[in-house]
């Protein structure tokens, strides 16, 4: 330093740095004023970092849909090896399928009841040599009672010891309409056909499982429970007369139409399952040389260009040269499979029979046909499941862990984990960071005793932050969430819907704020206290952080929806002076929370019956985790300033 | 053929027998029965009888043995035999799961699901039944080329009552123990076949063996084979060969016939008599209620069966069975009069539960003795048993239970059920699943745990087997435990050692800082 002589400027940067390493005070108290510098600098900015981390979430996840976030998929499993399997399916088994049909209509023309059906499935299988059984199940829900048969039969494979097991399902209803009554008589076709096909063969090695599942879902759940030995107070289903193994896979065939021009995945779960990526993948790699492969029902307006006005997902206020843009194109198609896979995860629900399974470690999935008039058939579909069934048999072992988590825009090319979580995770950040914020700042007030100061800079001193109060009424909403739920569920809600729906959300809407009123009004000295309402809202802002955080590995589907519904909202509720605005504020955010209750019907039965008969866990989580959360932000906007 | 056994008995003038054997006798027998769901058994039998002989008394272990010289009598299994001191000896190797319900009893009992070794030895303080075990074990898994080695301490027990000899033991002064043990993930394939048919005087040369062909044998539905050497006091050291196999004739092409001949089931015919043999027989059971044509025409038919004589017959022997009606499959099955299913439910992989349901057929109680030789890896809570026929509760009896030790001892569990007519018994068991230490899960693929056969004996004859006692075997399950993911050791080992970094640098950090009070003097933010 005490050189004069001009430096060069490598050596006045290396002196610089000597500096920094050994600088001339105390090393301790260069790096605390350092780090509350940084600190400091970090606090001040904290609004602009969340605004930019909101930005930057929610931009994330418009660009999921991108190509470039995704890439192609391939098979992590080597032993599947679905390119080179052998299929030898042909004509004589499309002949055998259509017979089976003959007699399948037949049955239906006449009405026959479920064990008739269940009869006619058993001798069938019985006429093929198979071990076959049926199985009644009663289920008692609150909107209705269900009750129907299912057969079923298990090839014991050769030489097997027959502790594993695959499944080739098919449900009388088809998932057409969520299984609103259309037949799956095609696919139980196929599944029959399959049955007397695959028992000719001596490689399995595993036992094959063939059901055809009344109902749609219901009889499903009810094999499955008897299978797995597990019990429901609602459902009386028969012990099983003969089993097998461990099940590693299931297919469930659906083919509700005459012919099918593409074949649909469908693989979400119930309560936000997956089946490992690597059998979607083998069925898409198997299926794309015999028909054409689609993600869900969704057929792609640019592969039928004279359907474009009916498929095109694009609304119609965009311009038309912006439609026209391929990119543009590609981004949509992607965007609606998106938001149809976030759609049935994030509500829990199962998008065919093969959702029941994932429970139980069962990879399973759906084969869609698209009902079309042509030109796919038996021959197309047997094909596929018999390659895709030859390609599970390959499997030695359970699928990779780490294939689990993954979003398909399309059926070739799959999001990474990695790519996606940050989405939801930036988003639970700047809640946490606002959560934080203010719970720092609450426990800070301007002092106004040293206002006589002359001074350019306020002076802060530090007040209590009593906790207690504002965790009570956070545990309250709770307890309110599950009164609700208790309520909703309870047998005599449902069949009463229109009536009783509006009178709960003006109850449930009505209730904090008439206690509050019973309440005595809370003497706060502003200067020694913090406010109850800035102490709420931090823990709001945390709580629901915290639970985005969580649910992102475990459904990323419901905490990408609950960032999108509860990020803004939550952090933008504030008290205001005047008592209008507060109950304005007050019931936008009730309508956020419990609005579901007026506007939709369906939704809330069908969460409702998912809870009663599968165990879906969206109506409880609405209730208990949503509805509260939604209703302490409420809260907030309603405290006095 | 006058020369050879010419030479046999050259053969046997010039060595004569240090064990002062008399003779050895070689019998051989083919029997074949159609199933009622269209399959066809078949069973093998190998019998050699080493006249006059007695096992080796364990108390002349530490001295040297008589010398060993066997005409047809396989001296490799003998040499063990005698090193071991084994009185009675019963090995099966099976591929595939023996459908009681519709294939009925099995010929040759041992038919559980992979490698099953039972043995009989008098107990000495020279060398103790333990030490044996392990000895003949290994030896045999040389001699079979099977993973007879891995029947460790893990999984030997000791159940009497279930492995009664079926020969006789010598009436030394020590006792005689049992020794079992059973491996159900062992796979039987051609590479066991090979040592099994080096023991036979014929190899697969000629005679009946010579249809043993791995190539047809190993494609069949259910195929095992077996090594029995037992001790009649009257007779003398038998050892039995046998193999079963299940093929399916229905299995290939379009035709919807039951019709079998030696040359569908094996690939082969007889081209031309053993020898050596005795006695050289091929049974056919013949269908009562169904019209049927057998070539060539049998020379004997004793009740229900077709004999073939093969020392008397032309060559070569191609039996066929044709029938003339297409097959049906029955709607209902008569098969054994007790069968048994056995599942592990639950999804958890810390507890589950075991399901056991009994049927009883016959129209009169049954008393049975229900054996579970269970791993550690699958330990019971005994308190949660419960049995009940037709949700009523039944009492079971004569429980004996020797309970697992972690990572060393498996289960011994035996009851009495007594099974009322026309019945089905349920039997559940709640079960905790092991937690594995690292080392001891396998190297290879992981799909669960493979466990022993459930083992139920009938306490009184049943069916047509009168004779000696009946084992009944559970097919085998799987358990699937709690398994780390070894196909990503490295993010294992990132996640393992980053944890660890960070734990033991707080801890260094904490243990070696000098902490001193530091006044941040000019700093503005106090």
């Amino acid at each position: 330093m005490t050189d004069v002589q001009p430096q060069k400027p490598i050596k006045r940067i290396l002196a610089r740095f000597n500096r920094f390493l050994t600088p001339a005070e105390n090393a301790s108290e260069l790096r605390i004023r350092r780090r509350n510098k940084t600190l400091g600098a970090l606090t001040r900015r904290i609004g602009t970092i969340r605004l930019v981390l909101f930005v930057c979430g929610y931009l994330w996840m418009l660009a999921l849909p991108s190509d470039r976030l995704a890439r192609r998929v391939w098979i992590d499993e080597n032993a599947l090896q679905p390119n080179r399997v052998d299929v030898h399916w042909n004509w004589g088994e499309v002949h055998t399928a259509d017979r089976y049909l003959d007699d399948l209509e037949n049955l239906r023309d006449q009405n026959a009841t479920s064990d008739q059906r269940a009869q006619y499935l058993l001798s069938q299988f019985q006429k093929l040599g198979l071990p076959s059984s049926t199985q009644k199940y009663h289920f008692s829900a609150s909107s209705g009672d269900i009750q129907g048969s299912n057969a079923f039969a298990i090839l014991s494979s050769p030489r097997v010891s027959g502790t594993e097991a695959m499944v080739i399902s098919a449900s009388w209803l088809s998932r057409t309409g969520d299984g609103e009554g259309q037949l799956n008589l095609r696919g139980v076709a196929t599944v029959l056909s399959l049955a007397g096909y695959l028992n000719r063969y001596a490689h399995w090695s595993k036992d094959l499982i063939f059901i055809i599942n009344d109902g749609y879902l219901d009889g499903m759940q009810a094999w499955l429970s008897a299978y797995y030995g597990v019990s429901q107070p609602n459902l009386h289903a028969e012990p099983l007369e003969i089993v097998s193994g461990v099940i590693w896979a299931a297919l469930c065939v659906d083919y509700p139409g005459h012919s099918y021009s593409h074949l649909g995945i469908f693989h979400e779960g119930l309560n936000g399952r997956l089946p490992n990526q690597d059998l979607v993948t083998s069925l898409y790699y198997v299926a794309s040389s015999n028909s054409p492969v689609i993600m869900y029902d969704h057929l792609d307006s640019r592969d039928v260009p004279d359907r474009r006005d009916e498929l095109d997902p694009i609304p119609l206020w965009v311009p038309r040269v912006m439609r026209d843009m391929p990119d543009v194109r590609a981004y949509a198609y992607r965007a609606m499979n998106l938001l149809r896979h976030i759609g049935y995860q994030a509500r829990g629900r199962a998008s065919g029979v093969h959702g029941l399974f994932h429970q139980y470690r069962v990879d399973a999935i759906t084969l869609f046909a698209y009902p079309a008039t042509g030109p796919y058939g038996f021959h197309a579909i047997g094909r596929s499941v018999e390659g895709t069934l030859r390609a599970a048999n390959n499997m030695l072992e359970r699928l990779h862990a780490s294939f689990f988590f993954y979003l398909l825009p399309v059926h070739h090319e799959f999001i990474q984990i990695g790519k996606y979580l940050p989405s939801a995770i930036l988003i639970s950040v700047a809640m946490i960071f606002g959560g934080l914020k203010i719970w720092s700042d609450a426990g800070w007030t301007r002092s106004s005793i040293i206002e006589q100061k002359v001074t350019s800079e306020p002076t802060w001193t530090r007040r209590r932050r009593p906790v207690i109060p504002s965790l009570l009424i956070v545990l309250a909403t709770h307890l309110m969430g599950t009164l609700l739920f208790f309520v909703v569920k309870s047998s005599w809600f449902v069949p009463r819907y229109m009536s009783t729906a509006p009178i709960l959300f003006i109850t449930f809407t009505s209730l904090p704020p008439l206690i509050t009123i019973f309440l005595p009004p809370p003497t706060v000295d502003e200067a020694t206290t913090a406010p109850l309402s800035s102490l709420l809202k931090a823990f709001n802002l945390c709580i629901a952080s915290t639970i985005i955080s969580i649910i992102s590995v475990l459904n990323f589907s419901m905490a990408a929806s609950l960032a999108v519904f509860l990020g803004i909202p939550l952090s933008i509720s504030s008290s205001s002076p005047n008592p209008l605005p507060r109950v304005f504020k007050y019931f936008s955010y009730a309508l956020l929370g419990l609005g579901w209750l007026l506007f939709g019907s369906n939704e809330p039965k069908s969460a409702i019956r998912d809870w009663e008969m599968f165990g879906g866990w969206f109506a409880p989580f609405v209730c208990i985790v949503y509805a509260p959360l939604v209703f302490q932000a409420a809260i907030v906007c309603l405290q006095p300033q | 053929m006058a020369k050879w056994r010419a030479l046999f008995c050259l053969a046997a003038c010039l060595y004569p027998s240090a064990l002062a054997i008399s003779t050895e006798q070689f019998d051989e027998e083919l029997t074949i029965r159609p199933l009622p769901d269209g399959k066809v058994a078949s069973t093998f039998r190998f019998t050699t009888l080493l006249q006059g002989a007695t096992p080796r008394d364990p108390q002349s272990l530490g001295g040297d043995d008589v010398s060993q010289h066997y005409t047809v009598f396989p001296l490799a299994l003998g040499q063990i035999l005698r090193e071991y001191a084994v009185t009675e000896l019963h090995l099966s190797l099976n591929a595939g799961k023996w459908r009681y319900d519709r294939w009925g009893l099995p010929k040759e009992l041992g038919v559980g699901t992979g490698a099953e070794l039972w043995a009989w030895m008098g107990d000495t303080e020279v060398t103790s039944i333990d030490k044996r075990w392990k000895g003949l074990r290994n030896a045999l898994a040389g001699l079979f080329c099977a993973s007879l080695g891995s029947l460790d301490d893990l999984r030997t027990t000791s159940p009497v009552q279930t492995f009664q000899p079926e020969g006789d033991l010598p009436d030394w002064d020590s006792p005689h123990d049992v020794r079992h043990a059973s491996l159900p993930s062992e796979h039987v394939c051609t590479e066991n076949l090979t040592p099994f048919l080096k023991l036979l005087p014929c190899k697969s040369r000629s005679g009946i063996a010579s249809l043993l062909n791995p190539h047809r044998l190993f494609d069949a539905d259910w195929h095992g084979m077996g090594v029995h050497v037992l001790w009649r006091e009257k007779e003398g050291v038998e050892v039995r060969l046998t193999f079963q196999s299940v093929s399916d004739p229905l299995r290939s092409g379009s035709r919807q016939k039951q019709d079998w001949s030696l040359h569908s089931l094996f690939g082969r015919s007889i081209e031309r008599e053993c020898p050596v043999a005795h006695s050289s027989r091929v049974l056919v059971a013949l269908p009562q209620d169904q019209s049927y044509s057998i070539t060539p025409e049998p020379p004997l038919v004793e009740t229900e069966w077709a004999v073939f004589d093969t020392t008397k017959i032309n060559m070569p022997l191609n039996t066929a069975m044709t029938w003339a009606q297409n097959f049906e499959f029955p709607t209902e099955f008569n098969g054994a009069p007790l069968t048994v299913k056995r599942t592990l439910r639950g999804t958890s992989q810390a507890y589950g539960q075991l399901s056991i349901t009994v049927q009883n057929r016959l129209s009169s109680e049954l008393p049975v003795l229900y054996l579970e030789t269970m791993p550690w890896l699958v330990q019971f809570y005994l308190s949660t048993l419960k049995a009940s026929i037709g949700g009523k509760p039944h009492a079971l009896s004569n429980l004996t239970y020797i309970p697992a030790i972690p990572h060393s001892r498996p289960t011994t569990f035996q009851m009495l059920l007594t099974i009322p007519a026309k019945s089905d018994l349920e039997i559940v068991l709640d079960v905790n699943k092991a937690f594995l230490l690292y080392a001891e899960h396998p190297p290879d693929a992981q799909r669960g745990w493979d466990l022993p056969p459930a083992i139920l004996t009938p306490l009184v004859p049943i069916a047509n087997h009168s004779t000696g006692q009946l084992r009944i075997y559970t097919p085998t399950l799987l358990v699937d435990l709690a398994t780390p993911d070894f196909s990503m050791p490295y993010n294992v080992i990132i996640f393992t050692c980053s944890l660890i970094a960070f734990l033991f640098g707080n801890v260094f950090n904490l243990l070696t800082r000098k902490f001193v009070i530091i006044r941040v003097g000019s700093d503005k933010t106090t």
